[in-house]
């Protein structure tokens, strides 16, 4: 994959041809860069604002789709709060793809676990296209997801979608419900007691903010997934995305370009994974 | 590659003069009590400094200067020498090169820079207090990384070629010269060695490279919080380490990026979105350089990341002394099998 090395930092432009607003602090930005751009699901992008700021994101689209490019952000500091403000018409430059993305290969043939919360639905997202559209290659897929509120569950309809497609689960729980909440209470983590799934056949994949990842992981391997048929999705500071500004090294990994997704035998005695 | 040339250290000054128009030239000189490169001209070249350690500033900066625009860069296409680096600092090229030239993403400005550069290193003819190059496996005489090797001994430069590209500039610009007699050979290994012997002697109690990071893996936290205690987040012991190599881009108009160089030991070179910051803690900051270079690095790359040039042991305004610490640690170690 050499990169022209010209270009190796220079972003393309996007146009921002929609904004969805998904819940109080999440919007979709739907994208549409000036040449071809395509992505394998589970790799990432360098999002820039001219002149203010840079910050990687994972396309929450379809990785078979090659047009436009979605990405889903949380309002979380300095230029996720101007991309926020951002109106359709607005100029962006991406650069990318990077990383490596999810092991599909790894979860062809399987039951597969999607746990998730918060943000993470994002990068899932993509997963989940490219699974549905592959879906004669996996035997089920059990998708758990867990946010705060139900005002912070994001792409209700596409939640709807998954559950009318042919071998798709769908659980969801929320930390504090309301009245109208009619599935699961608690945190994330207690949706894996009501599912039925055949550990031996299975492959996990977690994302989502650190916290939930780490109690994830414990309970998967509780219920007895094998260290390496847990996938995780890393988010580690980052500035160059290719290796070499050293922001990202979770120790001796450069999460950007060693990951992004790693599997939990690969990363659990390196320091730090869960902040 | 190994062949060598003498000539009159008069017509080597002679020869830089006509070679001025050609190349930008760059070697040390005395700056009050430090050497430092600078440009060579036709009234400096008398002044440069032969075979004495070592610039405060580390050859990367050539390389990977402070600040420079990556999507637009500057470009002069007037080729570059760069003569008197030590040995510490060309074999520091060699992680750099791993991580700059890896081959999946090569970096435009750092290639375009080592294409343009003829490296003229020199032998080092004497140490200071805290050089320690031979503790990591390294000569105290460039063996790696460079394309001629300098020495100055008595009125004649030994010119030692190992490459291509210096038997290039050899063939073009040096017509007067001589072979190395026996007699000189031998003066310069004797330099040599007494200088090897010198580094070893002072530096016998210090771990050799692998050791260190044993030794840095199972030390306790104390240690690491008794030696950042004075440290004040200055990152000097980044910027003239000839190893370290990281950076920050700065978003600039027209969508360009400013790489500028940025080190572990700042706050929040590890923050999230959130405020999440796992370097945080000074004492942990500190020991995550050490982490970097003798534990993390060396899982990941061939080359070591730490050659033993000791600048970061001058440079500290704390008066951390990363020998000392790890003397001690070895003591421990020592005592305690
Ligand atoms: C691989 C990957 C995929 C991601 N995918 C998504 C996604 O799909 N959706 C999503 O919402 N988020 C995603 N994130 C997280 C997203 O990148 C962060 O939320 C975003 O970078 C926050 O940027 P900010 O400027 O808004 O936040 P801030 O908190 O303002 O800043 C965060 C960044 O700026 C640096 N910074 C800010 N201030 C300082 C300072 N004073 N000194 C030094 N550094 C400073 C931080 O170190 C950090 O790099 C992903 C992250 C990674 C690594
Ligand atoms: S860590 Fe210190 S001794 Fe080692 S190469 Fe860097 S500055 Fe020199
Ligand atoms: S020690 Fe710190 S600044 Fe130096 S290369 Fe390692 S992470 Fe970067
Ligand atoms: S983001 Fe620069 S090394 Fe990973």
């Amino acid at each position: 994959m050499t990169t022209a090395t010209v270009d190796l930092y220079k972003p393309v432009k996007a146009t921002l041809t929609k904004v969805i607003d998904e819940s109080p602090s999440i919007k979709t930005f739907v994208l549409e860069p000036e040449v071809e751009f395509s992505f394998k699901t589970g790799q990432f992008i360098q999002l820039s604002l001219e002149g203010i700021g840079e910050a990687p994101f994972t396309p929450s689209s379809s990785p078979l789709v090659k047009d436009r490019i979605e990405v889903t952000i949380m309002k979380a500091g300095f230029v996720t709060e101007k991309i926020h403000n951002l109106k359709e018409g607005a100029v962006l430059g991406i650069r990318g793809p990077y990383g490596r993305g999810y092991p599909l290969e790894k979860l062809y043939g399987k039951e597969v676990l999607v746990l998730g919360g918060g943000c993470g639905f994002a990068p899932i997202r993509s997963l989940l296209y490219n699974l549905e559209a592959e879906k004669d290659k996996i035997k089920k897929l059990t998708f758990c997801y867990g946010s705060k509120t139900p005002k912070d569950c994001i792409y209700k309809g596409y939640i709807d979608h998954l559950r009318s497609v042919d071998k798709f689960e769908v659980y969801r729980s929320v930390d504090q419900a309301d009245d109208e909440w009619n599935e699961t209470e608690g945190v994330v983590t207690c949706l894996l007691d009501e599912i039925s799934i055949n550990v031996e056949e299975s492959a996990a994949v977690v994302v989502g903010p650190p916290i939930m990842m780490k109690f994830g992981v414990q309970k998967l391997l509780d219920i007895g997934y094998p260290e390496h048929k847990i996938f995780l999705s890393m988010e580690k500071n980052m500035s160059c995305a290719v290796g070499k500004c050293g922001h990202c090294m979770m120790g001796k990994y450069f999460v950007c370009k060693d990951g992004p997704v790693f599997s939990y035998d690969e990363i659990k005695d390196q320091p730090d994974i869960w902040k | 590659m190994e062949t060598y040339y003498t000539l009159l250290k008069s017509n080597w000054d002679t020869l830089l003069n006509s070679i001025l128009n050609e190349y930008d030239i760059y070697a040390p000189f005395h700056f009050g009590e430090s050497i430092e490169y600078s440009i060579v001209t036709e009234s400096n070249v008398k002044n440069i400094i032969y075979n004495r350690p070592k610039p405060s500033t580390p050859l990367k900066t050539f390389f990977l200067p402070v600040k420079e625009n990556v999507v637009n860069p500057s470009k002069s296409d007037k080729k570059r020498i760069v003569m008197g680096a030590p040995s510490c600092d060309l074999s520091a090229l060699s992680i750099l090169d791993e991580i700059y030239l890896d081959k999946d993403y090569i970096d435009p400005n750092y290639s375009g820079h080592r294409k343009n550069t003829l490296l003229i290193g020199f032998d080092c003819h004497s140490t200071l207090e805290h050089c320690h190059c031979t503790t990591y496996g390294f000569k105290p005489y460039p063996e790696e990384n460079t394309d001629i090797v300098i020495s100055y001994i008595e009125d004649k430069i030994v010119l030692n070629v190992k490459t291509e590209a210096g038997e290039t500039f050899r063939k073009n610009w040096i017509n007067s010269y001589e072979r190395i007699t026996e007699k000189e050979l031998t003066k310069l290994n004797d330099i040599q060695t007494d200088v090897e012997k010198e580094l070893n002697g002072k530096n016998a109690d210090l771990p050799d490279y692998q050791q260190t990071g044993k030794l840095i893996t199972a030390s306790e936290e104390d240690i690491w919080q008794r030696y950042s205690d004075t440290c004040v987040s200055c990152g000097a012991c980044s910027a003239i380490c000839p190893t370290c190599s990281c950076f920050l881009f700065i978003e600039r108009p027209q969508f360009e990026k400013v790489r500028s160089i940025d080190t572990c030991q700042y706050p929040g070179f590890e923050r999230v979105a959130a405020g999440e910051d796992p370097l945080r803690p000074l004492s942990k900051r500190f020991r995550n350089r050490y982490m970097c270079k003798y534990v993390w690095k060396p899982e990941k790359f061939e080359s070591k990341a730490c050659t033993g040039c000791g600048r970061c042991i001058e440079a500290c305004i704390g008066d951390i002394n990363k020998n000392d610490l790890f003397r001690e640690l070895n003591k421990k170690e020592t005592v305690e099998t």
